[in-house]
């Protein structure tokens, strides 16, 4: 209907109808993405997410294995921006170190589990020769591997995760987010 | 026909010269948000859940917490030592509550810093309570006095000399739930908070706030 009435109001030719399409087309997807949008806030809204979790499980969500059988797995993890947390082996006694830890009913168990390696960090603090200790942190993604072992059926997981993140400026205490994930086998 | 051609050819001209203005604008504007997040996800400590910022530095650490104005709340709790020490102890003193954990790197950073500052204005009425945040197993007698042995080898190790009082938590409240370490409360000699540093801050902010709970300071 819009193509016959350009065409016969306007005598547009095929080649200008197909730019103003291409134009029109455009001009939807620029609305859709609206540059005055607030998306932090709505995205803040919708996972209700807080400001101190410093660390979040990106997948899988959903793992198949066969049923009594160990399985390889990886967890995918992020560090936000700017943070560090504790590597699972940190220098010192002192140090919390990054652990994850799997229901205790044994129906879906972790076995032989590999922490990534840290990486040697220093506080970059100026008056502090030094900047103190040097850490052994994960920053930005990181990947935890296991061999996965669970009895036949449909499991939903939830296996915890425990860190303590700072910046460079200061810590928060130790922290623990679900690592849920869906386990089905066969 | 030709003219028409011209002018839809032109129109469709001017559109997409605005649907590039608009992906340009998109584009800085996703730009400055992932910025906004990223310095977000940085502040949450040094923000915790205090107001905004307040002069000083280079931004970090001197903050404007809710708790400045108000009057320190009395607590006691037991030092490392088993000693129990109470915040009227010490009336008429100036007195930084400094809130701490071993496993805070920032800290370790810092605490030389209170241990000299200490040293230099004791004469002047001034005293420092180390408050750990450590965890501390309290049904269990024998973990805990693991747990107390631990915390007071690192505040050796750290050279404080002035009480390193347990149990954190348990004044927390108090103190407006700081979910940040460092932080510090200056306590003037009449009891009042004058000063807060949030997150790792300059030995210079910390000795003027030191001043400010003296009375001798801005």
């Amino acid at each position: 209907m819009i193509r016959w009435l350009s065409v016969k109001w306007l005598g547009m030719n095929s080649l200008s109808l197909k730019l103003m399409s291409v134009a029109l087309a455009l001009a939807t997807l620029a609305g859709q993405q609206n540059p005055f949008a607030n998306l932090w806030n709505d995205a803040g809204k919708k996972s209700g997410a807080k400001p101190t979790d410093a660390v979040r499980y990106m997948y899988p969500e959903q793992v198949t294995v066969t049923a009594g059988k160990a399985t390889p797995v990886e967890m995918h993890f992020e560090v936000k921006a700017g943070l560090h947390i504790n590597s699972h082996v940190p220098k010192t006694k002192d140090m919390i170190p990054t652990t994850i830890a799997f229901p205790a009913d044994g129906s879906v168990k972790l076995d032989e589990v590999e922490f990534p390696a840290g990486k040697d960090f220093l506080l970059p603090v100026a008056g502090a020769p030094g900047g103190g200790d040097h850490l052994s942190v994960y920053t930005g993604e990181f990947t935890v591997r296991g061999m996965m072992t669970a009895t036949r059926g449909e499991h939903l997981v939830q296996a915890k995760l425990r860190y303590q993140a700072c910046d460079n400026r200061a810590c928060m205490p130790p922290h623990t987010i679900p690592v849920v994930m869906d386990v089905t086998a066969r | 026909m030709r003219d028409k051609n011209f002018m839809v050819a032109g129109l469709a001209m001017v559109v997409f010269v605005m649907l590039a203005a608009a992906g340009w604008a998109n584009w800085m504007n996703r730009r400055h948000i992932a910025e906004m997040q990223s310095q977000r996800a940085m502040e949450p400590m040094a923000m915790g859940n205090m107001a905004g910022m307040g002069a000083g530095g280079d931004g970090a650490g001197e903050m404007t917490s809710p708790m400045v104005g108000k009057m320190a709340a009395n607590f006691t709790l037991t030092d490392v030592n088993g000693k129990k020490v109470s915040l009227s102890d010490f009336k008429g003193k100036a007195v930084q509550l400094n809130f701490w954990a071993t496993w805070c790197a920032p800290c370790k950073i810092e605490t030389p810093w209170l241990v000299e500052l200490e040293k230099q204005y004791k004469a002047k009425g001034f005293e420092i309570l180390g408050v750990s945040f450590d965890d501390l197993d309290m049904d269990d007698a024998a973990k805990l006095k693991s747990e107390t042995a631990d915390i007071a080898k690192s505040a050796n190790q750290l050279g404080i000399n002035y009480p390193v009082l347990l149990d954190g938590d348990a004044i927390s409240k108090q103190y407006g739930d700081p979910e940040v370490f460092p932080t510090s409360f200056f306590v003037n000699r009449q009891g009042k908070i004058v000063a807060a540093t949030i997150g790792l801050t300059s030995k210079d902010d910390l000795e003027n706030d030191i001043k400010k709970a003296l009375g001798t300071g801005e």
